[in-house]
């Protein structure tokens, strides 16, 4: 045995950043499960994959927080995998108590690991651990426990159950064996692929190695799917064979009860049993390499699902975001640099023979083409399933809901949607502040509830979706809904709205206006969860940051809905490049709706609007040339010059930006103005064309709101 | 050459015992996240000895020890327990499958080093100095 100095501890910690990145992969697998487990709060059985998937995940974090020689997170996820393991083992019901034990620790951990991350100081670990101490028997002297548990017999009626189950449900059990040499391995052909193929087919309930009679290594996997034999027969191609897996108790070859399972010592998963033994091996294998046509297979040990939701194919490789981001520059670099390419050849066209010019241009496309292919691989190394932070927001609202009085479900959907590393980083705090908003502004009480003849259980969706270029993330919660007459009658009263107008005349924009205002809250009691009214200026400000929109629909007594828009990513966009006088603007492409001409005579002039009858609704225009105040080169009052207008901005809020010409769609680099003193409203950015111009990125948000600004003053003065 | 399987299911585990051992010369290492691959790489690019982990998904360490033992090419190959678990059961349990070692985590990079070495004296008959 090593001894467990610290002596050598600094050798370790050129790996702490891979210890750090690797304890947020478990973190995020433990606090799935604990999800998962809660659902078995006081049931009578657990389900032992959530355990054991748990009781992994804490192990591995024990082992590696002792090799970087961080105590305490060794020490606690050593007093959670006791725990988990006694559950486990002795097959106690979970215990409300226990369960919260599991909570605190998986937070506390967090916490240290943090902590040790920022090298702040380390929480108090002690009352936590006491806490999962006094969950465990007085004493366990480990030689008492049993090391050979005949769990095989329990076991493999498991996995017989779930076979039934899966046939019950119309589903096949295939057999599949695979056969790997260095061949198929260089191919790319290995058991990891295999696998991970065989789970898109369905679920892998078996997967285990065995010598066959020639002593060569095959694996075999037990399979149930729906799916047709079609999907996987070129699979033959690649080592590959398959036949149907027979499940009946009775037709059992004396190979089964030969084949022994290995005795589970105290961590041994039981999961993992069936290994063959090499005497029965020599003889009986060759069925199981039988063709389809041959009689049926025998049947395996069939062993449980193991938890999939940590397995990490070694194909994985970790990369630090800050060379994603270097990558992501130099396409964007490129990206110019073939802009300017493109430019150029267009030059040429008077002076080149086409002959010559022809292929120029065809290997322009080609470049083209592949740069665009560059850049979406590129950018889908960046992209991140955005369910890790919706994961956490479960955990927010079961907080949350233990603090107050109320009753809250939180549902999620779409938590597969993919979208940039860096913009999930940024959109935690955002959502975190918008969760909190539903649970504690949100959703009423239960009497209130009850009163309103609604489910006494308030309920918060959180949703995301890809649409086209954007990812779109709702909130959506079933409770009071924004009272906008309180919201216009503060705003008055602490004058961010002129008090003339109508009292009646607001809507989503402008109640959002208002509640992004910084120091503005409705609630007049700042409570823990929320109410200083800091939290919807920086929902605000981070969603505008990230080039995203933000809508607000909210009926009173229904419910509110939060939707934000994001880009997919950041750095590279295809925008719209349009021209107003001798001015240049990119409009990105992502909010750009579509492109009209109109006749100056359809425009309709309104106080001091101007708007247009658009699809049975009012578009409001605004003309860049007056925003920007540029000389425009046009005549607009010649009755020929139809307006070309571009119609911009999310379904619920448009804007009709007029424009002289419109140049075309380009790829562009986004480069953000930051810096406060050239901040202009309107303007997101700025990018550089292939010949070297340096254009303005309007923003398209702000745009929408100053329009809505407007109509809002003018129905104002109407009254 | 002499080939080290390393095979653990934490990659930031793999990249240390690697670390550790780096230094001995004339050994290069390939790395396995679960048993199904490094059985695999049995047959695929055979290795000398193996550094095994216990707790990993799929396949328990030591059903991966005993299918390695089992191959009549790898009977005597040296295998290396390297596992957070240190009661004696495990590794009485693990000892006699047939593991030439058995070392707990967390380890020093020296001492693992050395525990190697030795242990490549004595089985493969190979001098790493």
């Amino acid at each position: 045995m090593v001894s467990k100095t610290s002596e050598d501890n600094s050798f370790f910690t050129e790996f702490l950043e891979d210890y750090f990145a690797e304890c947020e992969e478990h973190l995020a697998a433990i606090r799935q499960n604990l999800l998962a487990l809660e659902s078995f709060l006081n049931q009578p059985t657990v389900e032992p994959e959530v355990l054991q998937a748990l009781f992994r995940s804490f192990h591995t974090l024990k082992g590696l927080s002792g090799m970087v020689g961080i105590k305490e997170a060794e020490a606690l996820a050593h007093q959670m995998e006791s725990y988990l393991r006694l559950l486990r083992e002795e097959h106690p019901p979970l215990s409300a108590s226990g369960f919260d034990a599991l909570m605190e620790g998986t937070k506390t951990l967090e916490q240290v690991i943090n902590c040790q991350h920022q090298n702040a100081p380390l929480p108090n670990i002690e009352p936590v651990v006491g806490q999962l101490k006094a969950l465990l028997p007085p004493e366990i002297p480990p030689s008492q426990k049993g090391i050979i548990t005949p769990i095989h017999l329990e076991l493999p009626s498991a996995a017989q159950d779930h076979l039934k189950g899966a046939k019950e449900k119309g589903q096949q059990v295939w057999h599949f064996v695979f056969s790997p040499n260095s061949q198929r391995a260089q191919a790319g052909i290995n058991v990891n692929v295999i696998r991970s193929r065989l789970e898109q087919l369905g679920q892998v309930i078996h997967a285990a190695p065995r010598l066959n009679s020639d002593h060569q290594i095959v694996f075999d996997f037990v399979v149930t799917t729906t799916a047709a034999e079609s999907v996987f027969a070129p699979w033959s191609q690649d080592g590959v064979t398959w036949n149907p897996y027979e499940t009946d108790r009775e037709s059992l070859n004396p190979l089964e009860t030969a084949v022994t399972t290995v005795k589970d010592s105290a961590e041994t998963e039981p999961a993992k049993a069936a290994t063959p033994v090499p005497e029965v091996e020599d003889t009986s294998p060759a069925p199981l390499l039988s063709t389809v046509d041959s009689p049926p297979a025998l049947p395996l040990e069939p062993m449980t699902q193991p938890a999939p939701l940590i397995s990490q194919p070694s194909t994985v490789v970790r990369v630090e975001l800050p060379k994603l981001d270097a990558l992501m520059r130099m396409v964007g670099d490129l990206v110019i640099s073939r802009a300017r390419l493109d430019d150029y050849i267009h030059q040429l066209t008077n002076s080149l023979p086409s002959a010559q010019l022809r292929p120029l241009q065809e290997l322009n496309l080609t470049l083209e083409r592949q740069m665009r292919d560059l850049r979406e691989g590129v950018m889908r190394v960046r992209l991140v399933p955005i369910g890790e932070i919706f994961a956490r927001m479960q955990f927010v609202v079961r907080d949350l809901v233990r603090e107050i009085d109320k009753e809250v479900v939180l549902k999620i959907s779409g938590q597969e949607t993919e979208i940039d590393k860096f913009v999930v980083e940024r959109m935690m705090d955002p959502l975190l502040h918008l969760v909190r908003n539903a649970v504690s502004h949100g959703i009423e009480g239960r009497e209130q509830r009850v009163a309103a003849q609604k489910d006494p259980v308030g309920q918060i969706h959180l949703r995301a979706r890809t649409s086209g270029e954007m990812v779109v993330i709702e909130i959506e919660d079933d409770g009071q809904g924004v009272d906008g007459k309180k919201v216009m009658g503060q705003a008055k009263a602490r004058q961010l709205v002129s008090t003339g107008g109508g009292e009646d005349h607001y809507d989503g924009m402008t109640l959002l206006d208002i509640l992004c205002t910084p120091g503005f809250s409705t609630k007049e009691q700042v409570d823990l969860t929320s109410g200083r009214g800091v939290g919807m200026a920086i929902v605000k400000n981070t969603v505008r940051e990230l080039g995203g929109l933000l809508d607000l629909t909210t009926e009173v007594g229904q419910g509110t809905c939060f939707r934000i828009q994001l880009p997919l990513t950041l750095a590279i966009a295809d925008a719209l490049i349009t021209n107003v006088g001798s001015e240049t603007f990119a409009i990105p492409q992502s909010s750009v709706r579509e492109v009209i001409e109109v006749p100056p005579s359809q425009i309709i002039h309104f106080e001091n609007n101007e708007i247009i009858s658009y699809r049975g609704q009012v578009l409001p225009l605004v003309h860049l040339s007056q925003l920007f105040h540029i000389a425009k080169s046009l005549d607009p009052i010649h009755p020929d010059t139809r307006l070309k207008i571009v119609v911009a901005g999310s379904s619920l809020n448009t804007v009709g930006l007029v424009v002289e010409r419109i140049i075309g769609l380009r790829e562009i680099v986004v480069q953000a103005l930051t810096d406060p003193l050239v901040r202009v409203l309107g303007v997101a950015g700025a990018t550089e064309l292939g010949d070297g111009r340096v254009v303005l990125i309007l923003d398209v948000s702000a745009l929408v709101r100053m329009a809505a600004a407007r109509k809002s003053i003018s129905q104002g003065n109407r009254e | 050459m002499k080939r080290i399987l390393v095979v653990d299911d934490s990659a930031t585990m793999r990249k240390m015992v690697i670390a550790s051992l780096r230094d001995l010369p004339g050994f290069t290492f390939s790395e396995a996240a679960n048993g199904l691959e490094a059985i695999e790489q049995m047959q695929n690019s055979p290795f000398d000895l193996m550094v095994l982990d216990l707790n990993m998904p799929d396949m328990h360490g030591l059903d991966v020890l005993r299918f390695v033992l089992s191959h009549p090419d790898y009977q005597a190959t040296p295998i290396v327990i390297l596992t957070t678990k240190g009661d004696p059961e495990s590794k009485n349990e693990a000892l006699s499958a047939g593991a030439s070692c058995y070392l707990t985590k967390p380890f020093q990079p020296k001492s693992l080093a050395e525990q190697i070495q030795e242990l490549v004296n004595l089985k493969l008959g190979y001098n790493v100095n």
